[in-house]
C-alpha cells in the first residue's frame, strides 16, 4: 500500500489544535503532537507554563520509528497491534498512542501530571483525532503548485547545495 | 508522497540513503551536516552501535529555504546496511520520497551492492512501490580506493538497465556528496504538484 497523504487543513486542522489544547488542559501534560507515521509533525500544542520543547523533528522521527518497531513487534507476536506506549523516567514521561492508520498522538508530561489522567485523557483524544484524520484522508486538498514553486526551489537547492 | 502543513505553511520531504553495510550511508550524512550552515539543518540522530555501526537509521533534517510561501524541508535517513537488520531497514523506507542508493567499490562488496539493491526492491514492493515510481540516485562511493571497480561494472551489477543517475563520490572528502542530494532533491522536487 503506498503511504497515504495526510494533510491538515483550515477546519480540521483548527479542530485538531484544538483537541491538543484540551488534552494538554485536561492531563497537564507539558506538549501534545500529532505526527504523521513517517516522522513529520502535522499539529502541535505546548502548555504555556512548559519551557522549550525538544527539537521537535527529533522527537516525532524517533516516536515514528520507535512506533513503527513495536507495530513490527506486536505482528511477530500474532498482535494486530499494541496500541499505546508509556515510557516513563525519573522526571519526564512519553505517552505515544494510534490516531488511526496514519497518525499518532504524542504527550510529553513531567511527574507533576498523573499517568491515569495521562492514559485517560490520551485514549480520548486519540479516538476523536482518529476519526479527523480519516476525514482528511477522504478529502484531502489539492495542492496548486505550479512549474514556478519547482523552478523556485530548484534555484534555492543551488545556493544550499552548490552549482 | 510529500507531507503538506498547509497551515504552516510547509512541504516536507524524505530522503533515504539505502545501501550495503559501511558503503559510507552515514558518511554522507555527516558530511552534509558539517557543512550545511546553523539555522539550515536541525539536529543529526544517529541510532547506532557502540562501534558506530547503525542500528535503526540516522537522522538530518534541512531547510531548503521559502518557497512561494512554502518551507521546504527534507528529511534525510539512512537505513542499517547490514543484511540482518531487514526489519529496520523496511520501516524506514515508509513514506519515501526520493532514494539515494549508496554503492561500494571496494571489488569484494560487489556482490553485496546487488544483494542490497534486490532488497531494496523487494522492501519497496512490501508498500506497493517499485524503483520506477520514485526518484532514485546512485552514488558510487569510495572511488579512491587502489582497486575500486570500473563504475559501469557496479552500475551493471546494481542497474543493469541504466535508469538511475550515477555519481561519483568520496564521501569520506565530501566529493559527490552534494552532487549526490542535489539531484534526488531536485527529482523528488520536480513532482510536486504534478502526481
Amino acid at each position: 500500500m503506498v503511504e497515504p497523504t495526510l494533510v491538515l487543513y483550515g477546519a480540521l486542522y483548527q479542530r485538531a489544535m484544538d483537541i491538543l489544547q484540551d488534552t494538554l488542559q485536561e492531563t497537564g501534560a507539558r506538549y501534545a503532537l500529532l505526527i504523521d507515521r513517517k516522522g513529520f509533525v502535522l499539529a502541535h500544542k505546548e502548555a504555556l507554563w512548559a519551557p522549550k520543547p525538544p527539537p521537535l523533528d527529533s522527537l516525532a522521527t524517533l516516536v515514528a520509528g520507535n512506533a513503527a518497531a513495536t507495530q513490527a513487534l506486536a505482528k511477530l507476536l500474532g498482535e494486530a497491534r499494541f496500541q499505546e506506549v508509556v515510557h516513563q523516567g525519573e522526571h519526564m514521561g512519553l505517552y505515544v498512542d494510534e490516531a488511526g492508520e496514519a497518525a499518532l498522538l504524542v504527550l510529553v508530561f513531567d511527574e507533576n501530571a498523573p499517568l491515569g489522567k495521562i492514559k485517560l485523557h490520551g485514549k480520548r483524544a486519540a479516538e476523536t483525532l482518529a476519526r479527523l484524520a480519516e476525514e482528511a484522508l477522504a478529502n484531502p486538498p489539492k495542492l496548486n503548485l505550479d512549474t514556478q514553486y519547482r523552478e523556485e526551489a530548484k534555484a534555492l537547492l543551488d545556493e544550499l547545495f552548490g552549482n | 508522497m510529500s507531507t503538506i502543513n498547509f497551515a504552516n505553511r510547509e512541504i516536507n520531504f524524505k530522503i533515504v540513503y539505502y545501501g550495503p553495510g559501511l558503503s559510507g550511508k552515514t558518511t554522507n550524512l555527516k558530511w552534509i551536516y558539517s557543512r550545511i550552515p546553523e539555522g539550515r539543518k536541525g539536529e543529526m540522530v544517529s541510532l547506532a552501535t557502540e562501534d558506530e555501526r547503525t542500528l535503526f537509521f540516522d537522522f538530518l533534517p534541512l531547510d531548503l529555504g521559502e518557497v512561494k510561501g512554502f518551507k521546504t524541508r527534507f528529511h534525510l535517513y539512512t537505513v542499517p546496511g547490514q543484511v540482518f537488520y531487514n526489519a529496520s531497514r523496511k520501516l524506514i523506507l515508509r513514506g519515501v520520497d526520493g532514494i539515494v542508493f549508496v554503492a561500494d567499490s571496494a571489488p569484494n562488496r560487489l556482490r553485496a551492492n546487488a544483494e542490497s539493491m534486490r532488497n531494496m526492491r523487494e522492501n519497496l514492493a512490501e508498500y506497493g512501490l517499485k524503483v520506477e515510481d520514485i526518484p532514485v540516485v546512485l552514488q558510487v562511493n569510495k572511488r579512491d580506493l587502489p582497486d575500486a571497480l570500473p563504475v559501469e561494472m557496479i552500475q551493471a551489477v546494481v542497474d543493469p538497465e541504466g535508469r538511475f543517475p550515477v555519481f561519483e563520490a568520496v564521501a569520506t572528502e565530501g566529493k559527490g556528496v552534494f552532487e549526490t542530494l542535489k539531484e534526488v532533491s531536485r527529482q523528488v522536487l520536480a513532482r510536486v504538484g504534478s502526481t
